[in-house]
């Protein structure tokens, strides 16, 4: 009775607060450029939610913009969570499914937490300044937006829930055995003082190699070769569980990456760690490739990852130069570039090059075995601390310094004792676990704003076809030739190069119906009239690409006069008629 | 009563056995594997992984005693390619093989040290096209695909032009033909060769229409994805039968999930054009040191020799074809990818023949597979393996002289039904002799030394009394294949003051063994167990 007491109470005042964020009078507000004043759904983007967070974020977007959202589970993760897709786009004009698409994920390692929220602030920015932007009211005509902030749920709520440091979990929560001795999962870490962080273990020592910075007691130093220190570190929080000798050998915070899992030059466990069985054995990643392979109209996709401040692409594979090749690489470069110039901080870069290598990863295989340019975005960088350049190791002193002036040691639990069952007296303490990789509050809206900004620049760029001109031309006999110029005014081709090289989507259809077609051919040189026929069915011409701010023209020869009409079909370009 | 029914019902599914007359198509084989669980209970298992999209089962025969996961195991894996029902047959007809001698000692011993896993065939909905209405050879399932990736499915199958219910080939008259007769036997094209100014006079195509106009004969026709195309090493990616991507198949993850989970299995039978049975892989340091390994460790191609000789002294067929795993196939998969001994053999292949000097034939000029078998089927009396050229008339060319025949589908490496027993025969054997050299882990020279008050070093030697390594080299380095787990169980006033309590060894050599020793405080009894699934464990007991 108590309790359902209390939780009226809680219930009432949350509804409250609810109120007071969304019901504020509209002439109390000054609408602050780019950024939705008044919105119909209240989200706080300075704090981090779980998959239940998330999930009633989702379906608040989608209840509160019936013609701009909509939400469909695309499947379920191991522990059975629904990942959802939210698709985004103007509803009342064109077929969604046939616009140009783009898809956004974040969250694919598990501790890399920051993507679900870029993704849902996407979705959050474009339903609620589609009112009064302009801009966005012609994109969302044009474009589609898929939006799955977490292609981990399982992970995403155990990184939060458990005792974790910033870096665990990478991998998804399916047991493995990691040290083959037949147990699974039988020697992880320990949250030893219990405050659900795992933090790192110390003990005096007359023969240790650290001391403390006598400029902030909470770090350690290295003692040079000839000095003496008086700590030893002792690695993160655990013990010895299973009496092997060895401290946290098999824990569930690396079983497996799920970023290995896809089916472009997927290579097994010993030559890429953290491969799983086979390309899409794991059942979050298998959802994403069902639904793209359903959604051909994607073209193009970004993935959020941490940290580092980098927009990658690939190949991750040191041995897989020809499939990025020269024509694509410029499509890549000048979006990236553009990146480069909206997220300050954030770099360019190649994975397998300036990364390290990496076999079966996600971006490979939506660009490899799909077509799509995509990118991979390493949120979060060092430099954003005080927009200079800075490291992301931990022990570099800009962490303690942000940490203390902007942050109020809110990032950091202080060295306390601890009787360690092996180890004797230890002191635990250390950076907890939101902070390293996690954007801190504060900086989290606007880091998020600017990724947005650059996979909507992205999105942008997707094909867009027009039919410019029809011209006629009477050639006696009856007979008369029709010719159709279409262009696409965007950067990306219909077809990537690599698309074009496996045929992985069918070629672009331009037909004429209404007209009795006699000859259809596609225009090589208009000037020159060089012309390049097709005998099989001329009604519907098969052009193999429609590339980037360029034309393509065909042309038929038809019999009589009356009505016809023009159709382009492109999976990556749209439909377009006149 | 029902005891009597069973035994009666056994002995009429028997009887219906030795009266196979051919190969068995799906339902056939179906019946045979479920007749084998339904006599033998206690010895076989049958189950069905999945159902394929054309709604056929993946059967898995599992034949062994007891807590089968327990004891090192063979998988054996027929219809890896659909077009092949010997592989099939070989795989079903070494499980009825071994059941018929269940009473015998020999079978019994060897099935309470050994667990098969018995996958007959992985191809079901291309294999049926043997036995259908329209017979041709066929690798892809039941999945509708878009082979020439031109955006319309299944657009330009096969025709069969001379209706005779098979699809041979078809010759046209032309100048610029690539192929020419063969000089030894006027029923057999050969190709033209160029360089040596030879000309052409016949094109040569499989028996169909250009369907679809688009200049390509029979480039798009029903079917699907090739099993022995769609697994993960070298995934020949956009390729006619490769799937979208690796492992895009139900039947192929379905037998991949069923295999990453059977720890026990340490080597891998597949039966399919892939071979390293008759002839061993030999070691390229160049690919078995690539960043991406492809070729087989320098140990483990000595495993495969000895393998090799095992299948060849049992089966003692000579003169096997060149063969070349290409990429997305069975035989790479099992070993780069599950980290275990796969080894593959056709089969059967057609002996070279010589000529018959009473039948006035000559040695040949010119090598060729088709002339070398019907001269061969010419000596054996098969007959009913050619179908003799006929005029027909083209829509795709109006103008020429179009012939259809040829050798017949599926005769190249099909042999005749009378000569499969034997065959089952022999590759039982093979498999048996294979079971016979497994990894078996043994604990000996046990010794204990008092050092001092209590005080007692314990030493042993780990040893693999079988001939095959524990694990291969390749194997040793995936997280899917198991270590050898060494612990010592000892009692709470028993202390181990040097040693470990658990231990991992990486793999044993065939024959091969390790010295390990421990200090003990303590008095009593203790025990040390050894063991990993592909060598069965073994318990000592020491008295301090």
């Amino acid at each position: 009775m108590k309790r359902s007491i209390k939780q009226y109470i809680a219930a009432t005042a949350f509804s409250f607060s609810c109120l007071f964020a969304t019901a504020q009078n509209a002439d109390q507000i000054f609408k602050a450029a780019g950024s939705p004043a008044t919105p119909k759904v209240a989200v706080s983007w300075n704090r981090y939610y779980d998959h239940a967070g998330i999930t009633e974020i989702l379906k608040k977007i989608a209840a509160a913009h019936p013609d701009l959202a909509k939400l469909q589970s695309i499947g379920k993760s191991f522990k059975g969570r629904d990942i959802w897709c939210l698709t985004v786009t103007d509803f009342k004009k064109g077929n969604a499914d046939q616009k140009p698409g783009m898809y956004i994920d974040g969250n694919i390692h598990s501790n890399e937490v920051q993507g679900a929220e870029f993704s849902l602030y996407t979705a959050w920015y474009l339903t609620e300044t589609f009112k009064d932007t302009r801009f966005i009211q012609e994109l969302l005509a044009d474009k589609v937006f898929y939006i799955v902030p977490t292609i981990n749920p399982d992970g995403r709520d155990s990184y939060f829930h458990e005792p974790n440091t910033g870096s665990s979990p990478r991998s998804g929560v399916i047991p493995v055995d990691n040290d083959r001795d037949g147990l699974v999962d039988e020697d992880g870490y320990d949250d030893l003082d219990g405050d659900n962080e795992i933090l790192m273990m110390r003990r005096k020592s007359s023969t240790g190699r650290y001391r403390i910075d006598p400029s902030d007691p909470r770090r350690m130093i290295q003692v040079g070769p000839e000095e003496q220190g008086d700590y030893e570190i002792l690695g993160l929080e655990g013990k010895d569980n299973d009496g092997d000798g060895v401290v946290n050998e098999d824990g569930y915070t690396f079983q497996y990456d799920p970023n290995r899992d896809w089916g472009w030059g997927w290579q097994p466990n010993y030559i890429q760690n953290g491969a799983y069985k086979y390309p899409f054995s794991l059942p979050e990643t298998r959802a994403v490739m069902d639904f793209v392979m359903k959604h051909p109209n994607i073209a193009g996709a970004q993935s959020y990852h941490n940290a580092g401040g980098m927009i990658l692409r690939g190949p991750g594979d040191p041995t897989d130069q020809v499939t990025y090749n020269p024509q694509d690489v410029q499509v890549y470069d000048i979006i990236a570039r553009k990146g480069e110039e909206l997220i300050p901080g954030y770099r360019y870069l190649v994975v397998h090059k300036d990364l390290y290598p990496a076999y079966g990863g996600e971006l490979d295989w939506f660009y490899g075995g799909r077509g799509i340019y995509t990118y991979s975005n390493e949120l979060w960088t060092p430099y954003l601390m005080f927009n200079k350049d800075a490291t992301r190791n931990p022990q570099d002193n800009s962490n303690f310094n942000f940490d203390r002036y902007l942050l109020f040691k809110d990032a950091f639990v202080d060295w306390h004792e601890y009787d360690h069952p092996q180890y004797g007296k230890i002191e635990i303490g250390g950076f907890k676990k939101n902070f390293g990789r996690a954007h801190p509050g504060f900086l989290l809206e606007s880091d998020a704003h600017r990724n947005m900004a650059f996979t909507i620049y992205h999105a942008y760029h997707t094909p867009s076809l027009k039919i410019d001109t029809v011209t006629e031309k009477d050639l006696g006999n009856g007979l008369k030739e029709i010719t159709a110029t279409i262009s696409n005014n965007r950067i990306m081709p219909t077809h990537s190069s690599h698309d074009l090289k496996y045929k992985i989507e069918r070629p672009d259809y331009i037909s004429i119906s209404g007209a009795k077609t006699v000859a259809g051919m596609i225009v090589e040189n208009a000037d020159l009239n060089i012309t390049r026929e097709q005998t099989n069915n001329p009604e519907q011409i098969e052009v193999a690409n429609i590339p980037g701010m360029s034309t393509v023209t065909v042309r038929w020869i038809v019999q009589g006069s009356g009505k016809y009409s023009i159709t382009v079909d492109s999976k990556k370009g749209g439909v377009v008629k006149k | 009563m029902n005891k009597m029914l069973v035994c009666i019902l056994g002995l009429f599914v028997y009887s219906s056995l030795s009266a196979q007359s051919g190969y068995s198509n799906f339902a056939t084989q179906t019946n045979r594997i479920q007749a084998l669980a339904k006599v033998h209970p206690k010895w076989v298992k049958v189950k069905s992984l999945t159902k394929t999209n054309g709604g056929k089962d993946i059967w898995q025969i599992t034949i062994g005693s007891g807590n089968t996961e327990t004891k090192p195991a063979i998988a054996v894996v027929g219809g890896v390619e659909g077009h092949a029902p010997l592989s099939t047959e070989l795989a079903i007809g070494f499980a009825e093989n071994l059941l018929l001698g269940i009473t015998s000692d020999s079978i019994k011993n060897l099935l309470n040290k050994t667990t098969f896993y018995i996958f007959p065939n992985m191809s079901p909905d291309a294999m049926e096209q043997y036995f259908a209405s329209l017979r041709y050879e066929r690798q892809g399932n039941a999945v509708s695909t878009d082979d020439d990736r031109d955006g319309k499915n299944n657009e330009d199958g096969y025709d069969d032009l001379d209706g005779n219910g098979k699809i041979t080939w078809m010759r046209v008259e032309s100048p610029v033909g690539t192929h020419r007769v063969h000089p030894n036997d006027p029923r057999v094209l050969i190709r033209a060769d160029v360089s040596k100014g030879e000309k052409g006079n016949y094109l040569l195509f499989s028996e169909g229409k250009d369907n679809d106009k688009d200049g390509t004969f029979n480039e798009d026709g029903e079917g699907g994805v090739w099993f022995n195309k769609n697994l993960s090493f070298k995934h020949p990616s956009f390729t006619q039968g490769a799937g979208e991507f690796p492992a895009s198949e139900k039947e192929t993850r379905a037998l991949l999930d069923e295999l990453f989970e059977r720890f026990n299995v340490y080597a891998v039978v597949s039966f399919s054009s892939n071979n390293n049975l008759s002839t061993a892989y030999t070691f390229n340091p160049q690919t078995a040191n690539a960043p991406i390994l492809a070729g087989w460790l320098q140990p483990d191609t000595k495993v495969n020799s000895l393998v090799s000789d095992i299948y060849n002294k049992s089966v003692a067929l000579k003169d096997a074809p060149a063969s070349a795993a290409t990429g997305g196939d069975f035989l790479s998969w099992g070993y780069y990818h599950y980290g275990r001994f796969s080894f593959s053999t056709p089969g059967w292949w057609v002996p070279k023949t010589k000529p018959d000097s009473t039948k006035n034939e000559k040695a040949f000029t010119v090598e060729d597979a088709a002339a070398n078998y019907l001269r061969w089927a010419g000596q054996q009396n098969i007959s009913n393996v050619f179908t003799e050229w006929k005029t027909i008339q083209h829509p795709d060319f109006p103008d020429q002289k179009v012939e259809v025949g040829g050798i017949d589908p599926f005769v190249l490496h099909t042999p005749p039904y009378s000569l499969v027993p034997d065959l089952v025969k022999k590759h039982s054997s093979f498999l048996v002799k294979l079971a016979a050299a497994q990894p078996e882990v043994d604990i000996i020279n046990v010794k204990t030394e008092k050092l001092a008050n209590g005080l007692t070093r314990i030493t042993v030697d780990v040893i693999n009394k079988g001939a095959l390594p524990s694990h291969s080299k390749v194997g040793e380095r995936s997280y899917w294949v198991k270590r050898i787990n060494v612990k010592v169980n000892n009692s709470s006033t028993q202390s181990i003051i040097s040693g470990k309590k658990i231990q991992l060894l990486n793999a044993l050599e065939g024959f091969g063994s390790t010295q390990l020793s421990w200090l003990i405080k303590g008095n009593g009894k203790l025990s040390i167990e050894a063991g990993s699934p592909t060598t069965g464990s073994k318990t000592i007991e020491v008295t301090l």
